[in-house]
């Protein structure tokens, strides 16, 4: 008796194709793939596969599988069982831009001139990502201003009074007397070593 | 008067209307922490003020105001060179902000948004006015920026809110309050009501949004057009305009100009200046999916003053290639060898989608067709090589003039980073602090 096609069986073969190929199979390809006699059959499963936000067009109507389908790795419904190999294979990627920049909307960039951190490894010539509105904790490296001069350094607290300290010993640490002005927490470094 | 009620509920409807406070400098602001609070203005190279910070607002330092003028009356004033990069990247997190709470926002311009956050108090657990202050703060947190907040029943009402208190304000307008906020304020003010407008309705002795608001509804129907009356049942709490979350996919005009220094009476630099302006909008058209079937060209003289003529195609079109020997005919129409010009500038207008040109009936199709292969083929030459790395030979005097630009490059221009082109930059903005 032939198999019945389900949304996830569906959704399971056109994920499986765009891993293979690292692309969406063609209408054509479809009609092969999901084993059905036309296009319009196709169109049907595609139709769904959107409503269900499986599937996206883009704006020139091209299918790509959205955010979502790309987060969960589309196995489909599996018996309960060994997992197999290729199943294990299935994790889902993050770029490194996901990586080095976990909040966009409040990342900035910052190239390091001094040389207050070096004991930390961060250089003259260094980029650090650096996220606005992040409450420090203690050990997080700041930007902040003391007194009108921007720095980097640790960042501590005791009780009441804050202490920003240098990973150089050229420079004593910092009580600030006044109000100090937090810039951001830096949460990445970067350094390139070729173009 | 102002106890008159135009809605017997507070919040039928809840829209937000988020607007930057002096945007361009604001972000300046943020990413150079040494110029905060100081005199401050961006658009150093048009010549004139495109944004002034709120101390140079106070030292007399508008918008509009030329350079020289500005420096005049507030001595130590910073002039800075637009960085649009930078601003853009500002506002796209500042709706990305806003969209956390809500889906359903608009992006009305670089610094501007509306949102409608109707049935979010219990998604958010939170009342409307918490839910618009939230937006206000993550915003202040975030971005380092602050803007101005109106909350109401409409669009229009949400904009008089927003402007009601600025900068860093929050204004909620409820429907039992619309009276106490229209009373004093000039139907000028208005959004949506023009110059021709005004005069109108002063004539009618109507001077205030709420004497606007309270013309009965007949007499707007009879002697206003379709949009007075939209506006008229925005201002009385009538949702008319929705918020529009899609994205832009049309235009019904496209403008490109170009102000240059020092100014010119050069033919061929400003003929190179406009053919430039004409592909830059043929470019975008193009991107769009348009073609004009009217185009505008103009030139800016330097006392400011304007000269343009407008032709009507005898079919749609998109490439300056087809639209070349026109504008030639415009220019040599308007140029006066004496006067001395400070910008150009071309407008597409009456846009159709490209799909739908008929060519006429005396016209060479192949050719017509061989101009568009051209272009296909230029289009993909400057998404890899950057805008107008292929162009016609009139635009290039620009090439060999040099751009005209003034003042100094942006502090983003200046920064490049292992990797980055003078075409690509990295996503982020950068602060600029020595640490």
């Amino acid at each position: 008796m032939k198999e019945k096609r389900t949304l996830q069986g569906v959704a399971k073969i056109m994920g499986a194709f765009f891993r293979n190929h690292r692309r969406m199979p063609s209408y054509t390809e479809m009609i092969d793939l999901l084993g059905v006699k036309s296009k319009s059959v196709v169109h049907f499963w595609i139709n769904k596969l959107i409503e269900t936000g499986i599937l996206e067009k883009d704006q020139k109507g091209h299918l790509a599988l959205t955010k979502s389908a790309f987060g969960i790795p589309m196995v489909g419904s599996v018996q309960a069982g060994f997992p197999s190999p290729e199943e294990e294979a299935l994790r889902d990627v993050i770029s490194m831009d996901e990586y080095l920049v976990t909040k966009p909307d409040s990342s900035f960039l910052l190239k390091v001139t001094g040389d207050s951190m070096v004991g930390e490894g961060i250089r003259e010539g260094d980029l650090v990502i650096v996220e606005k509105g992040r409450e420090p904790k203690n050990s997080d490296i700041v930007i902040a201003e003391v007194d009108g001069e921007w720095t980097m350094k640790y960042f501590t607290r005791k009780g009441k009074t804050i202490v920003l300290e240098a990973a150089n010993p050229k420079y004593p640490p910092i009580k600030p007397r006044s109000e100090l002005r937090l810039g951001g927490v830096v949460t990445a470094v970067i350094r390139k070593y070729h173009q | 008067m102002s106890d008159i009620l135009f809605s017997l509920h507070s919040w039928p409807q809840a829209i937000l209307h988020i607007d930057g406070d002096a945007f361009f400098t604001s972000c300046e602001e943020a990413i150079h922490p040494e110029l905060r609070g100081k005199p401050i203005i961006a658009g150093g190279e048009r010549g004139i003020v495109a944004c002034a910070s709120y101390a140079a607002k106070a030292m007399g330092v508008k918008r509009g105001v030329p350079l020289h003028e500005a420096r005049k009356r507030c001595p130590g004033l910073v002039i800075l060179p637009s960085d649009y990069e930078t601003y853009s990247l500002f506002s796209r997190r500042m709706f990305n902000v806003m969209r956390k709470f809500t889906p359903q926002v608009e992006e009305y311009s670089i610094d501007e948004a509306f949102a409608d956050i109707t049935g979010m108090r219990r998604a958010l657990r939170a009342s409307y006015e918490t839910i618009a202050l939230n937006m206000k703060a993550e915003i202040a947190k975030e971005l380092g920026i602050t803007v101005s907040v109106g909350l109401s029943l409409t669009k229009v009402l949400a904009k008089v809110a927003s402007k009601h208190q600025k900068p860093d304000g929050f204004t909620p307008i409820p429907g039992r309050m619309i009276a106490k906020y229209l009373e004093h304020l000039p139907v000028e003010k208005i959004w949506g009501i023009g110059h021709a407008t005004t005069n109108y309705l002063n004539k009618m002795g109507v001077r205030t949004a709420l004497e606007f608001a309270r013309l009965p509804e007949n007499t707007v129907r009879k002697r206003f057009t379709k949009p007075g009356m939209e506006i008229w049942r925005e201002l009385r709490g009538d949702a008319v305009y929705p918020v529009n979350q899609e994205e832009k996919s049309t235009y019904a005009s496209i403008s490109k100009t170009k102000t240059f220094s020092p100014p010119s009476s050069d033919a061929d630099y400003l003929f190179a200046h406009l053919m430039r302006n004409l592909e830059s909008a043929c470019l975008k058209a193009r991107g769009y999916h348009l073609a004009a079937k009217r185009i505008v060209a103009f030139l800016k003289r330097n006392d400011f003053s304007y000269t343009g003529r407008e032709i009507k195609l005898n079919r749609p079109s998109v490439y300056p290639m087809e639209l070349s020997p026109e504008l030639r005919h415009i220019f040599v129409d308007i140029y006066r060898p004496q006067d001395l010009y400070r910008a150009t500038g071309v407008v597409l207008m009456e846009l159709t989608k490209d799909a739908s040109i008929q060519y006429t009936l005396f016209e060479d199709a192949l050719k017509a067709e061989r101009v568009h292969d051209i272009y296909r083929v230029m289009d993909e030459v400057s998404e890899k090589y950057g805008k107008h790395s292929l162009h016609l030979g009139a635009s290039h005097f620009i090439e060999v003039f040099g751009r005209g630009k003034r003042g100094e490059p942006t502090a983003r221009e200046k920064t490049r980073f292992p990797g980055e082109t003078k075409r690509r930059h990295l996503s982020i903005p950068i602060l600029h602090v020595k640490v």
